[in-house]
């Protein structure tokens, strides 16, 4: 399988979101990760001022999005839903590191990248 | 010394109260015998059926601490089997992937082809065999049965004592909790430098939860006057223990059911949220009423929150030897900590939500996953360190308190079976 090419295929940057969330259009490049192996490793490797810019941004406008992506049943969301999803479900990424820790490792925790999430577990949900 | 307050610990006179020995971690001795008179004649839990809802479908669990590996099979009539992953005719290993689906088994050496009951069903060139009895060499099985939907796999054959009657006395009074309702599960596997029991034994006390998880739950759990987290209540058995554990109402990880049952429950979960944890406060206004089910709290079985505290945040749940159940109003947790070595442990931690209908409901539960999985991450900080340490010899004795009588019960537990299976033993 060419890694190459199906990562670029699948490149998040190209989604465009609504007017009512262009604000969030920077971070869809970085945050719009489809896992959440994904979403740890981009937590520890970015800065805490742009882990906090991201969570302002997305707390700024957080129940309009919810209600935006609310709006159709989960198995029925489009490409655009599922871009605003995967920002919220980073936003639960670095939850922790803003309300608990004020950095981006679990204090004192166990290395993450040893604790691995099995992404093909057969019951985790599609999203 | 106070005796106003009652110990938990009076309950169980037979444990004792005085110092346990920290041995039983770090001997190659010990673990060998646990490996032959507990691990390789106990009941062992190896995943869920939806796992392997089909026909065909199958699972291979990789068991050092029963030096196996057995593959766990659906046949063509929904019965769940399992048998050892050693080929009849010169030993390989047939299933060589972790999971997968199959119509039936072929060795990769020879072609031999066995069905989904493991019966040897076909042999190329069995002409050229010697008297081959194919009925009597199917693979070799091993003992399987299901409880509350939790597979259950036991090296003896025939068991000395069935599932039920090794469950029933300590767990019957939780069965009927809605599992088949929690069907969004996620999965962490980890190799950890440390023995078994050290590993389960940072999950069987709330001791640590103000240090360990100050940071982070430890406002999640209901101090008392002193600032302490004294558990509900504390259940010991031959061999299973249970411990019931209180939560602050006012937080949203301290009262998860507010999630599905929303009025006063939701209301209450937000009063402190929404100042200090905004962003779980978020999630949880985009949640309500998303999940798939409902979970009535007074639907829930009998035997769960047993002291019937109005403000229950959960039970832990220990079934003999290794498996860590705990079950909350409307997701539960299942870890298992199987040695691979006197001092090494696979550790696999599973958590189970309710399929949410709509992508603020997935929010939560991603909120609700990231918590749980940093607060094991601050669970796991220690045990390599213990194990480090202990194995110095400085320190040949622990000191545990009322609270930590889960603790104490199982180095119990694990010296009766032992004495137990080893004196059968020595009596066939």
């Amino acid at each position: 399988m060419n890694m190459i090419a199906t990562s670029q295929a699948d490149h998040p940057v190209n989604v465009q979101l609504p007017d009512a969330f262009q604000a969030l259009q920077a971070y869809v490049g970085v945050w719009a990760l489809a896992t959440e192996t994904e979403r740890n490793i981009q937590r520890h490797r970015q800065s805490m001022p742009s882990i906090i810019a991201f969570k302002d941004a997305m707390m700024a406008q957080i129940d309009e999005l919810l209600v935006f992506v609310n709006r159709k049943p989960l198995a029925e969301i489009d490409e655009v839903e599922t871009t605003l999803l995967k920002l919220l479900l980073s936003l639960a990424e670095i939850a922790p590191t803003v309300e608990c820790y004020n950095q981006q490792e679990v204090v004192y925790g166990f290395d993450p990248r040893r604790f691995v999430a099995e992404e093909d577990f057969s019951l985790k949900p599609v999203y | 010394m106070s005796t106003k307050r009652a110990f938990i610990t009076d309950d169980y006179p037979e444990l004792g109260k005085g110092p346990v020995p920290v041995e039983p971690y770090i001997s190659p001795e010990y673990y060998e015998r646990e490996k032959e008179h507990i691990f390789k004649k106990t009941w062992l839990e190896v995943g869920r059926v939806e796992e392997i809802p089909n026909a065909g479908d199958y699972m291979v669990k990789d068991l050092a601490c029963a030096d196996a590996s057995i593959i766990v099979v659906r046949n063509k009539k929904g019965q769940i089997n399992a048998m050892h992953n050693v080929c009849s005719h010169r030993v390989n290993q047939i299933a060589y992937e972790k999971c997968g689906t199959t119509r039936k088994f072929s060795c990769k050496f020879h072609g031999w082809a066995f069905d989904l009951d493991g019966n040897l069903t076909g042999v190329p060139e069995e002409e050229c065999f010697f008297d081959l009895d194919k009925s009597a060499n199917g693979l070799a099985r091993v003992a399987c049965e299901i409880w509350q939907g939790f597979i259950f796999i036991n090296m003896q054959p025939e068991p000395a004592q069935s599932l039920e009657d090794f469950l029933k006395p300590m767990f019957g009074s939780i069965e009927g909790y809605p599992f088949e309702k929690l069907t969004s599960g996620f999965s962490w596997v980890s190799e950890v430098e440390c023995n078994w029991k050290l590993a389960l034994d940072a999950f069987q006390e709330a001791y640590h939860v103000a240090y360990i998880h100050g940071l982070s739950i430890a406002d999640a759990v209901e101090k008392d006057e002193n600032g302490a987290m004294p558990p509900l209540g504390a259940l010991c058995g031959e061999y299973h223990r249970r411990l019931s554990l209180s939560g602050n109402q006012k937080s949203v990880y301290g009262n998860p059911k507010a999630m599905t049952e929303g009025g006063a429950a939701f209301e209450e979960a937000l009063v402190e949220a929404s100042k200090s944890k905004p962003i779980s406060a978020a999630a949880l206004r985009g949640a309500v009423g998303s999940a798939m089910h409902d979970f009535p709290i007074e639907a829930l079985p009998e035997g769960m929150n047993w002291t019937k505290s109005p403000n229950w945040l959960f039970d832990i749940n220990v079934v003999f030897p290794d498996l860590y159940l705990s079950l909350r109003p409307n997701y539960f947790q299942c870890y298992t900590f199987r040695p691979t070595a006197y001092n090494r442990t696979r550790v696999e931690c599973r958590v189970f939500y309710p399929e949410m209908t709509t992508a603020g409901g997935r929010f939560f539960v991603e909120y609700m996953k990231v918590a749980l999985r940093d607060v094991l991450l601050e669970d796991m900080s220690t045990v390599e360190r213990t194990q480090k340490a202990a194995e110095t010899g400085a320190k040949r004795f622990m000191f545990l308190q009322d609270n930590e009588v889960l603790v104490r019960h199982n180095y119990h537990a694990v010296e009766r079976m032992l004495e137990r299976n080893a004196a059968q033993a020595a009596a066939e």
